[in-house]
């Protein structure tokens, strides 16, 4: 029984690190139709800039999480204005998603190289004096990180919903995710919420990057994991569908964490990946769609 | 031929000779038009005549190659469509295009998003519960639930939270029953009058158009073939002919 409850706490610690690396990669989806390939890049990208904080200032990693989220909301920014913004003169949301694959794709191979350059291929990770440190809960033992992660993933998915239905920024991205052409016949500039967006796209693959470096490591050519990781969320979670990505990741997160009881850890990516095609098949809308008008 | 009527009231829009093109075709030549402060302006035309072309080279979304639109004097031909909503133009677009998983309140907050719609938001609000209270009881409700007929209410009352000073509403009654279409005309005469808001319409019943609106404006394959005050434009052997199926010339 006790093995039971320890595999679905880490299920629900590993699922909110999954659920908070597919936030920005669903941010960009939803909002634009843009697939950015690239999102893994800037989770590793936002793990490495931690790891500098704290290796050459000593700064705690989840202490420099503003200082991450600032420098990578700049490069989401870039990302915009050099590589997306340019496709927008495509009409059909199909269109720019093709495009904007190959682009992001090539985006990937510059940074992850740019990362290689800067930082070694060597894998890094932060230890801090905390790292080791568990605490029980029902008889299961959870490492600190982790758990620090999850409440990382809680605020920023509460933060991110807030953002959506409480602000003027939030319904101009949502405005423009339904109809773009309708939200700036109102009165939105489309343009510009796309920009912020993008920026807090990155911001939010920012902010995952640091929990992984904290919890695991980084490494030049780690970010296709992660991206894969964002995808299968994200189809679980149904496009556009940025409220139901926490539950998605926990999800997949708990059904990872709990297969390692019945089949070897090896199998957790293949598990993940077939959960990923059951649902394509037979929910394509994701778990959490609802029926008649949403799915149009 | 209709003889243009002579309008030397204080024009809000002016447009001068434009061409439009979708890519390499011309949909619009070297059309003109004025419309007055307060009036209502229908714009009549079969399919394709370039009625909606107009309205989206007005609204900034189709740029015109050639000539000029001028709002209040100065030229709107070269603004993205948000920046010609902050000056007072808002268009209800052809098949109204709410945000169908957004609420009904928050279609209306998004249709307040210029700066000088914001600081005017509740009272606005106020007025357009006013003018359509269908919507203020089902606010929270998602608009994709709602009818036709309420659907067209609420992207009029969307457009009105822009606080515009020129109203376009595109395909005012299409898809809709007789009798919300006799509901929505009303409500266009109800804040065209004591708003003084400004409205050119598209309206594919051409009877109601006319007698809607003071002044119309004849459009065929891409040029303005007529102009004249509505009520004479509805007794032209031409637009019998044409539009309203009961010319002499009946098939």
């Amino acid at each position: 029984m006790s093995a039971v409850i320890q595999a679905l706490l880490i299920g629900i610690v590993v699922g909110a690190l999954y659920s908070l690396v597919a936030l920005g990669f669903g941010l960009i989806m939803g909002v634009m139709r843009f697939v950015n390939i690239a999102h893994g890049s800037f989770i590793i990208i936002g793990g490495y800039i931690a790891y500098w904080l704290f290796t050459l200032w000593g700064i705690d990693p989840y202490l420099s999480i503003p200082a991450v989220m600032v420098c990578m909301f700049v490069m989401g920014l870039l990302l915009y204005r050099l590589a997306l913004a340019p496709l927008l003169k495509y009409p059909r949301a199909e269109m720019r998603m093709d495009k904007s694959l190959l682009i992001t794709f090539g985006v990937t191979w510059v940074l992850d190289n740019a990362v290689t350059l800067v930082w070694t291929p060597d894998t890094r990770s932060v230890i801090t004096p905390y790292s080791g440190s568990t605490i029980g809960i029902f008889g299961a033992r959870l490492g600190l990180v982790g758990l620090t992660g999850l409440v990382i993933a809680v605020l920023i998915t509460v933060f991110l919903h807030l953002l959506l239905t409480r602000t003027y920024f939030g319904k101009h991205v949502r405005a423009a995710t339904e109809d773009s052409g309708a939200a700036s016949l109102s009165g939105v500039n489309v343009q510009r919420t796309y920009l912020i967006s993008c920026g807090i796209a990155a911001a939010l693959g920012g902010v995952a990057g640091v929990v992984i470096v904290s919890s695991y490591s980084v490494a030049p050519s780690g970010g296709l994991n992660w991206l894969l990781i964002a995808m299968v969320v994200i189809v679980l979670a149904g496009e556009g569908n940025i409220t139901a990505i926490l539950p998605a990741g926990l999800i997949l997160g708990v059904l990872q964490s709990m297969s390692t009881l019945v089949v070897s850890p090896a199998y957790q990516q293949p598990i993940s990946l077939i959960v990923f095609i059951l649902v394509l098949l037979l929910r394509p809308n994701g778990l959490f769609a609802h029926g008649g008008m949403d799915d149009r | 031929m209709l003889t243009p009527i002579n309008c030397r009231r204080n024009n809000v829009l002016e447009v001068n000779h434009i061409d439009v093109f979708h890519d390499d075709l011309q949909a619009l030549w070297d059309v003109s038009m004025t419309i007055a402060a307060g009036e209502i302006v229908s714009l009549v035309g079969s399919n394709g005549a370039g009625k909606s072309t107009l309205m989206q080279a007005i609204c900034g979304v189709s740029k015109p190659r050639a000539g000029s639109i001028l709002f209040d004097g100065a030229r709107i031909d070269r603004l993205a469509p948000h920046r010609v909503v902050e000056k007072g133009i808002c268009m209800v677009p052809e098949g109204r295009r709410l945000f169908p998983r957004m609420s009904i309140l928050e279609n209306l907050e998004v249709g307040a998003s210029v700066k000088t719609a914001r600081k005017t938001r509740r009272e606005t609000l106020d007025w357009v519960y006013e003018v359509f209270p269908v919507l203020k009881a089902r606010s929270g409700q998602r608009a994709g639930t709602l009818s036709g007929g309420e659907q067209q209410m609420l992207a009029i009352g969307r457009a009105l939270m822009s606080r515009p000073r020129l109203l376009l509403i595109d395909e005012m009654s299409l898809g809709l029953s007789p009798v919300a279409a006799q509901s929505i005309a009303g409500v266009v005469r109800e804040v065209n009058a004591p708003r003084m808001l400004t409205i050119l319409l598209v309206e594919q019943d051409v009877q109601l158009a006319l007698t809607l609106a003071q002044r119309g404006y004849v459009i065929e394959n891409g040029r303005i073939v007529g102009m004249g005050p509505a009520a004479a434009l509805l007794c032209s052997e031409e637009i019998k002919e044409a539009y309203l199926g009961m010319g002499s010339a009946q098939r």
